[in-house]
């Protein structure tokens, strides 16, 4: 399962995005708000 | 020859001892040799930070923070002391018992993890050997599959200012005085200059500190320096900029500083003068020719990312190599080197190492400050709080300060953290822990913090970078 931080957590649910599709760069794989940001931008985890 | 050993660490100070004991840990058969004695000739573990540095600098000023509450603060809270004394011998002693309660630890330490205590001077010959001079002048080589350098560093002594027995002194000399100088001279306004100046002005010196740079901790966040340069001030250290010492005087006991400064030369008389511009490598007698362990320009051991030197096996970590002159950052790279040293990937993060200022109240800091995120290109986004709206600081009778999140404008990650303010040493961790996890303001923004407490400044200048904080008016974003 992945890991969110908490402002990723919301930015994720915001957009309905799949967590899955995006590819987490904090400590330990954890999703950062900056991931989900990119992954908005790419339209990659729709 | 003499045993062979895994691992030789050089030095017995916060890098040296923790490489030793990690690698002794992992399993390794591991030496650290230390030549530092105390005053009855004993071999003590340690290095700066346990016996002149860190350690008895905070004894101090915690002891000369509570006689200073106990004289100017209590009768405020209602609890009426008269005649509050200061015994600074007994300040001495307890700072004294402190420093060899810790010492010791470090020995017994090395007993419970099996590390062999070597007592003398190292030098590192050719071929991983290390050459151990006791005290008596006998000395010892060991052979060494992977050798740590760990030599840390001394004061750097200014032509100007020579060192003179009891009147010119250094960081060290600073911390023994055994009366209160009535007029104290310190050049540098540096972390080591504000502290030990803070210590003494507090007993009762006239302090005044003599600045060359113009700028005030120019390392430091423009905000929280300049909050700082005012509170400290206004505790009664009379801080000049631009100050440059051309010379001194001995005259009947008493030191006369010339300095020049931008309305021309000074002359300034004092009971004692601290020198403490800065701190340089030691590596005097500690590589033998044809090691292959190469020195920078400014005297330090090279080493790369992972610490390893020039030479094979050799390794170098602390204040001796590259990087903030800190205990905890020695200790991080004794720990990774240890690591990789028993064949793992360790690395370590030097964004992310906290620098604390000791004085009252306390200045914290970890990252980039804002002018430095501007400089490196960010477009960069700020949150302040006061801890004069805090409840717990003004419970606390101490609402002077602020804490600050710099961060970048466009993923809101956090880049710096700083805070002046009562324990802002233990808030900085906070900041610490989330730049690690590379938080973003928002995450520490949606995290609960107790009530009350001093973090929730924290949390406060967090939701202050979007203009959502809670317990002051925001200021309207341009």
């Amino acid at each position: 399962d992945k890991v969110l931080a908490p402002a990723a957590r919301k930015l994720v649910a915001e957009h309905n995005l799949d967590v899955n599709k995006i590819e987490g760069t904090g400590k330990g794989g954890r999703i950062l708000k900056e991931d989900v940001q990119k992954a908005i931008e790419a339209g990659s985890a729709k | 020859m003499a045993d062979k050993f895994d691992v030789i660490v050089i030095g017995a100070g916060p890098g040296g001892y923790v490489a030793a004991i990690r690698a002794a840990q992992l399993g390794m058969k591991v030496a650290c040799v230390e030549k530092w004695v105390n005053k009855s000739g004993k071999t003590v573990h340690g290095g700066t930070c346990l016996n002149v540095g860190c350690i008895p600098s905070k004894a101090l000023l915690e002891t000369s923070h509570k006689y200073v509450e106990a004289r100017d603060d209590y009768s405020e809270l209602g609890i009426e002391v008269s005649d509050v004394q200061m015994d600074v011998k007994k300040m001495m002693a307890r700072k004294e018992k402190t420093v060899a309660n810790l010492t010791g630890g470090i020995s017994a330490l090395f007993k419970a993890n099996g590390v062999t205590a070597l007592e003398g001077t190292g030098k590192l010959l050719p071929g991983k050997k290390v050459e151990v001079t006791g005290h008596d002048g006998n000395s010892e080589t060991y052979e060494a599959e992977n050798v740590v350098i760990a030599s840390g560093s001394v004061p750097v002594e200014i032509p100007p200012a020579p060192l003179t027995e009891g009147l010119i002194v250094d960081s060290s000399g600073a911390l023994e005085f055994q009366d209160v100088p009535k007029r104290l001279g310190v050049i540098g306004a540096g972390v080591i200059g504000l502290e030990l100046g803070s210590v003494w002005n507090r007993l009762g010196s006239e302090v005044t500190v003599l600045e060359a740079m113009d700028s005030f901790l120019p390392v430091v966040d423009e905000q929280i320096a300049k909050e700082t340069k005012k509170l400290l001030g206004k505790q009664g250290l009379d801080i000049r900029l631009g100050a440059r010492v051309t010379g001194t005087d001995i005259k009947d006991n008493e030191v006369v500083v010339k300095y020049t400064d931008s309305s021309g030369e000074q002359e300034q008389t004092f009971d004692k003068l601290i020198v403490c511009v800065g701190r340089r490598p030691y590596t005097q007698n500690l590589l033998a020719d044809g090691t292959g362990v190469e020195l920078d320009e400014r005297g330090f051991i090279q080493v790369d990312d992972t610490c390893q030197t020039n030479a094979p096996g050799v390794f170098a970590i602390g204040d001796v190599v590259r990087g903030p002159m800190l205990a905890h950052k020695g200790s991080e790279e004794g720990m990774m080197v240890a690591d990789i040293i028993h064949g793992e990937k360790a690395q370590m993060n030097y964004d992310a190492i906290p620098s604390v200022i000791y004085t009252a109240p306390e200045v914290a800091w970890v990252g980039m400050s804002e002018q430095q995120a501007k400089k490196e290109g960010f477009e960069v986004k700020s949150g302040v709080f006061p801890f004069s709206a805090s409840g717990r600081a003004m419970a606390n009778n101490a609402t002077e300060g602020m804490a600050k999140v710099v961060t970048d404008a466009s993923t809101d990650r956090i880049l710096g953290v700083h805070i002046i303010g009562q324990h802002a040493g233990e808030l900085i961790a906070q900041g610490v822990i989330a730049m690690e996890f590379g938080s973003s303001a928002e995450d520490l923004a949606l995290t609960c913090f107790a009530h009350p407490t001093l973090s929730e400044a924290v949390h406060e200048a967090a939701l202050a970078v979007e203009g959502h904080a809670i317990h002051m008016a925001n200021r309207k974003k341009r």
